[in-house]
């Protein structure tokens, strides 16, 4: 890497993309900021935020929509970190080929990937006639339209997303560390959580932090296996905008939604390793 | 005449401070002269500016009487080879060759012609069809020296262009790149931190340290008369005793003492000597390959004991002890008794006092 | 080992969680009946005729499609000299540009959406189009200058530098020399690229109008209001041509390297 030199090359390569960036995306951005931050008559005001977040609904909703998330990242850490470990233990041949399987569901379209899941959790889909047939349920249950739907289908999504990061992560682990600690006298489970988990863990934090804010801004899994009964904060803040047609309250949900993101984004990244 | 200056030079920054400061070069024309030194002491650096790819924040860089300074590295006519060798992947050996001819527009039977010619040279006829992907590493740094030879360019720089070899191929190399220049005439500059490279390839060395240049001469007078400690050590005087400074008379012979040991030393020029009184502590270096062992004692010959010896074939390496002080000797093979009553004994003219 | 046991049994269930959908979506689509019953009764390709009779399928597949080239373009060029600078160079405020360019990636696609339709169609009166178009250029960025970014950075920098001590001008070693060698990255972080568009739905949900939708957005309308199978044939063909697509990507180009 060289030092640049010349202001008019930084200008020549960045210019163009810094513009676009700057019309297109930070100024209807900041637009929805201000707009949040306006009366009807265009003053300063904080009514707007009040009137959000004091209401009941929208309290609901942010709770629930924390609360999936807070149950989806822990599971989707607890089973992809060792599917990741598996994988980069793999010849390159057998973990291109696995690799490749992981990525499906996120290379999929969402719609045709959580629709599969109305298919499975439906009134006549294969979980209830499974579970009637083994007794379990007395008669099909209402599976889909819940919380727990949701979370199943944010799974699906996101668990590959930790495999990805934490892979790419672990690729950086050399296996002769993990033959050292093995030679001084540790087992294998002790050296996955003394020596593998911390080398890798820069990249954990950064699938953690994908997989959080994922779950807390997903739309298409909530709106689809949620429905209009179990609303998540995206979901809600569609109905507001597209539904009732109530800009006020969708404008600040949009601008509590990027500030949430943001504070959690640099929070759990507090915990990157300075040093290694 | 110089043919290559670089006057005044501030280049190369790192935190702030330029490593070449108020520099000053001067090379010939038709000299394959080596920069030699560790890394970070600015031999990179040097060549870069003089490619261009660094532009000095002061001072001139000039070329046969051109100043050069502002021009880009694509208007210098420089021929550059590096470590890696920098082939283009996804061109044949004759479309890397033939680059720089197509720069310059050059027609294209000419561009034939010259590039064929070229690869005769460095004895790659045969190869201009091959990918880089497809030849050796030898190979390949024939090829990029062929492509920047066929430019007939001012200059040739070369950084560092044979460690990536191994070692036979390197000494094959080294003997084609000075048959090449003594066949062409083309002055070239070779950066290198090992000093064997530069003592067989080049007419003259510059060693440089931290962004100075500490001294500039023939090989044997690097290697015998080093200028400086910093080059005394940097050319194999590993050999480090504390010794006391006794006297030094009008013909430039110093006597020092090594214990109860006195040792004359006769050199033209000592490195340190000014100002030295007798009784001031100071080191002596001087060469394995320069420290003899003898059974007896003799002129400038120390007493010491034997800890090992390594047969390395042709010469032994002898890691004898003085008074805590580690000393080498490479020398023939010697048939040892025991290894108490040793000698190691230093020719007058092969040591050099370091002030403390 | 008893661990190797252990590690297989998850990955196997993890695979089987990940997989399993698609290979049930699959089977479901050729149902005889509109009920949404697993297993399938009987074997009818009918739900797969409906999907190309459904006008609006057609026409917004080509739209999303037209919409994921252009976008997708505009974000190559535009991107390419980002990754070729923070590659290449250091400089005061590189952290900046970094994060300027990868913020599409931060801030959530929903909002972004909205903001596009507030600003652009509400206040500029921008054609729906157009804002649909500015929109999933804007989210491309932080991955054409990602996996470019990673292809240049396995790229000997010597080797353009050779080139410009040849004679050639800085623009021109790009395009003879750099470009030619990064190939294979430029053309992963296309199909990266023009899969997240065709797929993207926060955006496309704010910016659809009269005539100008996308298809996964329709695929959303038409579940709204009917539950036969027809979403499973077009699901089905979905992931169908998404594996097709990502085998061939990870055989030519290794996109798994990329990700």
């Amino acid at each position: 890497m060289n030092p640049l030199k010349s202001k008019k090359t930084l200008l020549l390569l960045a210019g163009p993309g810094f513009i676009f960036l700057l019309i297109f995306f930070f100024l209807p951005l900041l637009y929805v900021l201000i707009e949040s931050f306006q009366s009807d008559v265009g003053q300063f005001t904080l009514r707007r935020y009040y009137d959000v977040i004091s209401d009941a609904q929208f309290k609901l909703v942010f709770i629930r929509t924390l609360r999936m998330a807070l149950i989806v990242t822990p599971i989707a850490v607890i089973v992809g970190y060792p599917c990741a470990y598996f994988i980069s233990k793999l010849s390159a041949k057998k973990k291109s080929i696995l690799t490749t399987i992981i990525i499906l569901p996120l290379m999929t379209s969402p719609v045709a990937r959580t629709y599969a899941w109305i298919v499975i959790l439906g009134k006549f889909g294969i979980v209830n006639a499974t579970l009637t047939a083994l007794n379990i349920f007395a008669e099909p249950t209402r599976l889909l339209y819940t919380e727990g739907a949701i979370i199943v289908g944010l799974l699906q999504l996101f668990m590959p997303i930790l495999i990805l990061t934490v892979s790419s992560s672990l690729e950086n682990v050399n296996s002769e560390v993990e033959e050292a600690a093995l030679s001084l006298g540790s087992n294998r489970i002790g050296v996955f959580f003394r020596v593998v988990v911390p080398l890798s863990f820069e990249g954990l934090i950064m699938g953690i932090t994908l997989v959080f804010t994922g779950c807390f801004t997903a739309y298409v899994t909530p709106a689809i296996l949620g429905g209009a009964n179990v609303l998540t904060l995206s979901t809600l803040m569609r109905e507001q905008a597209l539904v009732l047609m109530n800009w006020e309250a969708a404008t600040v949900i949009a601008v509590l939604m990027i500030i949430t993101t943001l504070i959690i984004y640099n929070g759990i990244r507090a915990f990157k390793p300075r040093n290694m | 005449m110089a043919y290559i200056e670089l006057k005044d030079i501030d280049a190369g920054y790192v935190k702030g401070s330029p490593i070449l400061k108020d520099f000053h070069l001067e090379v010939k024309r038709g000299e394959l002269i080596s920069l030699l030194g560790p890394s970070g002491c600015g031999k990179t650096t040097t060549l870069r500016t003089i490619a261009g790819f660094i532009s000095p924040e002061k001072g001139n860089v000039i070329i046969d009487k051109n100043d050069v300074t502002k021009y880009p590295p694509n208007k210098r006519n420089i021929g550059l080879v590096f470590q890696t060798y920098a082939l283009f992947p996804h061109l044949s050996v004759f479309e890397n060759v033939a680059y720089g001819l197509k720069r310059r527009k050059v027609d294209k039977k000419t561009i034939e012609e010259k590039v064929k010619k070229v690869l005769n040279l460095v004895s790659l006829t045969g190869f201009e069809e091959r990918l880089p992907a497809n030849l050796s590493g030898g190979q390949r740094q024939r090829v990029a020296l062929a492509r920047s030879l066929v430019i007939e360019p001012d200059l040739l720089l070369l950084d560092e262009p044979l460690s990536n070899l191994d070692a036979k191929l390197r000494d094959e190399m080294r003997a084609e790149l000075s048959r090449l220049q003594h066949k062409l005439g083309i002055t070239m500059i070779y950066v290198t931190h090992d000093q064997i490279e530069a003592l067989s390839l080049s007419s003259k060395i510059i060693v440089m340290n931290e962004g100075n240049i500490e001294q500039m001469g023939t090989p044997k007078e690097i290697y015998e008369k080093p200028a400086t400690k910093f080059v005394a050590k940097f050319v194999g005087f590993d050999n480090i005793l504390t010794a006391k400074f006794v006297e030094c008379d009008e013909k430039n012979t110093a006597i020092v003492s090594v214990g109860e040991n006195k040792l004359k030393i006769s050199r033209e020029q000592h490195i340190d000597i000014k100002s030295l009184n007798e009784g001031d502590e100071i080191n002596i270096l001087f060469r394995p390959e320069d420290t003899r062992i003898t059974k007896d004692k003799c002129e400038n010959s120390i007493q010491a004991k034997l800890n090992y010896a390594n047969y390395q074939g042709n010469s032994s390496s002898y890691a004898l002890s003085y008074n805590d002080m580690e000393i080498r000797a490479i020398t023939e093979n010697i048939e040892i008794q025991n290894s108490k009553d040793i000698y190691f004994a230093i020719s007058s003219d092969k040591i050099i006092i370091e002030k403390k | 080992m008893k661990k190797s046991k252990f590690l297989i049994f998850i990955v196997a269930l993890a695979v089987i969680f990940l997989i399993g959908p698609f290979i049930i979506i699959i089977v479901s689509s050729f149902n005889e009946t509109a009920v949404m019953k697993f297993p399938p009764k009987g074997f009818s390709l009918q739900w797969y005729q409906k999907v190309f009779s459904v006008d609006m399928f057609k026409t917004t597949f080509w739209i999303s499609l037209k919409i994921g080239f252009f976008a997708t373009i505009i974000a190559l060029v535009i991107g390419i000299p980002v990754a070729y600078l923070n590659v290449r160079y250091k400089y005061r405020g590189k952290n900046i540009v970094e994060l300027i360019f990868s913020s599409p990636a931060i801030i959530p696609g929903l909002v972004i959406g909205f903001a596009l339709l507030r600003y652009f169609i509400y206040v500029a009166q921008v054609p729906i189009t157009v804002g649909l178009f500015l929109g999933h250029t804007a989210i491309l960025f932080p991955y054409t200058v990602r996996v470019v970014s990673a292809s240049l950075r396995n790229f000997d920098l010597s080797v353009e530098e050779a080139a410009v001590s040849l004679g050639s001008s800085p623009i021109g070693a790009f395009f003879r020399v750099v470009f030619p060698n990064i190939q294979a990255g430029v053309v992963a972080a296309f199909i990266l690229a023009f899969i997240t568009s065709f797929n993207n739905v926060p955006i496309s949900l704010f910016l659809t109008g009269p005539g100008v939708s996308t298809l996964p957005i329709q695929m959303l309308v038409y579940m709204e209001y009917y539950y036969d199978p027809t979403i499973s044939a077009l699901s089905s063909i979905i992931i169908v041509l998404t594996v097709l697509i990502v085998q061939a990507a990870e055989k030519v180009l290794g996109i798994s390297k990329y990700m």
